[in-house]
């Protein structure tokens, strides 16, 4: 007889549940063993190296010896990594708000319709497209305190010139400027395919209910586009925490150690003083942030989604 | 509650006219049911009322108020939507109380309404749900209670029931006419179903093509329809129509057919060609009768829908007895006199 079956959520997910084996049989092994070895080899094996690695004390061309947590103790005094923390959290949160900030008005620009309107969007992407180290060369060159297109810029405006990247208190604001500029069109993205998805018909209602344009956009367009920015500021926070190619190619880390994110003092420690084993346990630490960072704000989101509200 | 007043109504879209200078009164109270086939313009017209459409000609007068050019949130009106429009993002009770808080009303009167309106509705249970976990009728009620919250001068429905199923939609008809009846507001409802036309109003406008053919009471509109548009489109199943002329003291069509008439046929029917209507529920099934051959037959239990050809015309009958009619038989038919309608076949007016 046939049968017909519904696309039902609730159906569907008893039966992949039914239908799921209890355990993998024996002879499907030999099927899943490439892709084992590739991850035990590209993903178990460095994360378990570099945890060995953090409980030894081993400097290049050195002999490794086995320091507990010594290395884990050192970094809780080290200064300088206290202060690349801070660098980093003060590098990310702004790395995150300009662009939502910038990327969303974008967004709601792009969402109405006027002439040029796909053209203009285009062009509105194409920093994404650039790869960071050319687009932190480039950046360097308008940087440049003598030679640079800003500083010529700003007198034009009769103000005076900047040291942009190379002053301590203006190069982490400098560095986001240029992470802004790149990755706002992604925001932008996001945001209009939220804006999109938006369904209409309660704007009509709103109207009728009173709303003014204001309100349409603090009641209605803000909590249906929530979703959307929430998906963005994983996507930006996680991309800025672990940002490296700009920074490095523009300032490696300076003036002095004023922009040197944890990234940077990793990576100087283990490979320009190579110091793997202090470097190991930095990475093992820095992986750690990003998790809870990850975790808290997967959390947040879900609180966010009305759309999944009956997954609650 | 207020009484709206359209007088000389359109409405442009570029170069096509979709309303002709539409003009209706609706008293206070009132329960008006705009009706027609899909374009004729009743949700368009709606929509000017509410604001929602530009008016291109004529104006709209809610209560004493002229407002064809006030925004839809200054005309004190509130509408349900066909596809219920509520907030998804927020919870049935933050739903139905928007309209009062965007008006700053204190939350503990919010409070006080939202809870009456949903106890009006079956709602209480409900309110700290969002739209996506409630079903299509649950949905509707939501809508509607965000309505009465407001307590609107007039309510509008946009064909609300269009999105349930039969039964559902039987049930909610009552329940809208129970709530007006409660409340009193005057309503203006749209739909293309003339069932809910017909149970729901108090007057029922018809529209084709952005013109009112008629406005009347539903048994007015039944009983004695102007054209044979509005014959036609109120009724189910639809009016029978044969085309032929008067003979000698009765209808002959033009297959031949002979039919009895109305005593009070006005003289000027004579000599034209006509259209004569007869609804199939005014047939009756009598041994002896017209004879016709069953061509289709439906039974539902309670009545029997069968189509005969009856000397070449093809008729519809609705009996109501329990008669045992099979595919192919032939059976006698007599037509209720005082039931015909006539029509101009020309201007398809009623004579």
């Amino acid at each position: 007889m046939a049968s017909v079956s519904i696309d039902n959520p609730m159906t569907r997910g008893k039966q992949e549940k039914r239908s799921k084996p209890s355990r993998l049989a024996p002879n499907y092994w030999p099927f899943v063993l490439p892709a084992l070895i590739v991850i035990a080899a590209v993903i178990v094996f460095p994360w378990v190296f570099t945890l060995w690695m953090s409980v030894n004390s081993w400097t290049l061309g050195q002999p490794r010896v086995f320091a507990g947590f010594a290395n884990y103790v050192r970094l809780a005094q080290d200064a300088r990594f206290w202060e690349s923390l801070w660098h980093t959290a003060t590098y990310t949160v702004l790395s995150v708000i300009l662009p939502l900030f910038l990327g969303t008005l974008a967004a709601l620009v792009f969402d109405a319709k006027f002439p040029l309107r796909g053209f203009l969007r285009g062009v509105f992407v194409m920093p994404m497209m650039a790869t960071p180290v050319a687009v932190a060369l480039v950046w360097t060159m308008m940087y440049h305190p003598q030679l640079g297109v800003l500083n010529y810029l700003l007198s034009l405006v009769g103000l005076g010139p900047q040291e942009w990247i190379y002053n301590q208190s203006t190069v982490i604001p400098s560095l986001v400027l240029v992470e802004t500029w790149q990755w706002t069109p992604l925001v932008m993205l996001i945001v209009l395919g939220g804006l999109a998805a938006v369904p209409r018909e309660p704007y009509e209602s709103a109207e009728i209910d009173g709303a003014n344009a204001w309100q349409k956009f603090r009641y209605l367009t803000m909590p249906m586009i929530a979703p959307f920015l929430m998906i963005a500021v994983i996507i930006r926070s996680i991309d800025a925490v672990k940002s490296f190619d700009i920074i490095y190619a523009m300032t490696q880390g300076g003036p002095g150690t004023a922009s040197e994110t944890i990234n940077i003092y990793l990576y100087n420690t283990a490979f320009a003083y190579y110091d793997i084993g202090y470097g190991s346990a930095m990475a093992v630490v820095f992986f750690v942030i990003i998790v809870a960072l990850s975790f808290v704000l997967l959390m947040v989101r879900q609180r966010a989604n009305w759309s999944d509200v009956e997954n609650r | 509650m207020a009484h709206v007043n359209i007088q000389n109504v359109q409405k442009h879209f570029g170069p096509v006219k979709v309303i002709h200078d539409v003009s209706i009164d609706i008293a206070d109270g009132e329960f008006v049911v705009l009706v027609g086939p899909s374009g004729c313009g009743k949700s368009t017209l709606l929509r000017m009322i509410a604001g929602l459409e530009e008016v291109s000609g004529g104006e709209i007068r809610i209560g004493p108020r002229e407002v064809s050019n006030l925004p839809a949130r200054d005309r004190d009106i509130a509408m349900v939507f066909q596809n219920y429009a509520l907030y998804p993002h927020m919870t049935v009770e933050d739903n139905m109380g928007f309209a009062l808080k965007l008006k700053k009303v204190n939350p503990a009167e919010i409070n006080g309404k939202v809870r009456n309106a949903a106890s009006i509705l079956g709602l209480d249970k409900l309110l700290d749900r969002y739209p996506k976990q409630l079903s299509g009728g649950q949905r509707q009620r939501v809508a509607m209670g965000r309505a009465i919250v407001r307590d609107p001068q007039v309510f509008l429905f946009d064909e609300p029931l269009s999105n349930l199923d039969a039964k559902l939609r039987v049930q909610m008809r009552g329940e809208i006419k129970t709530m007006h009846q409660r409340i009193g507001t005057t309503t203006i409802y749209v739909t293309h179903d003339q069932v809910e036309a017909m149970t729901m109003a108090d007057k029922i406008v018809v529209l084709h093509d952005g013109y009112i053919e008629q406005v009347g009471a539903p048994l007015e509109l039944y009983d004695r329809p102007a054209n044979t548009f509005v014959a036609g489109f109120i009724g189910s199943p639809a009016m029978n129509f044969l085309n032929g002329r008067i003979e000698e003291g009765v209808f002959r069509t033009k297959q031949g057919l002979v039919l009895p008439l109305p005593q009070d046929v006005p003289s000027t029917a004579g000599g034209r060609e006509l259209v004569y209507g007869i609804r199939p529920e005014h047939i009756r099934a009598v041994p002896g009768g017209i004879e016709g051959k069953a061509t289709l037959v439906e039974g539902t239990g309670s009545e029997i829908y069968v189509r005969l050809d009856a000397g070449g015309e093809d008729i519809a009958c609705l009996f109501r007895e329990r008669l045992h009619i099979n595919f192919g038989d032939t059976i006698g038919i007599a037509v209720d006199p005082t039931a015909v309608h006539l029509f101009d076949r020309q201007t398809g007016r009623r004579i």
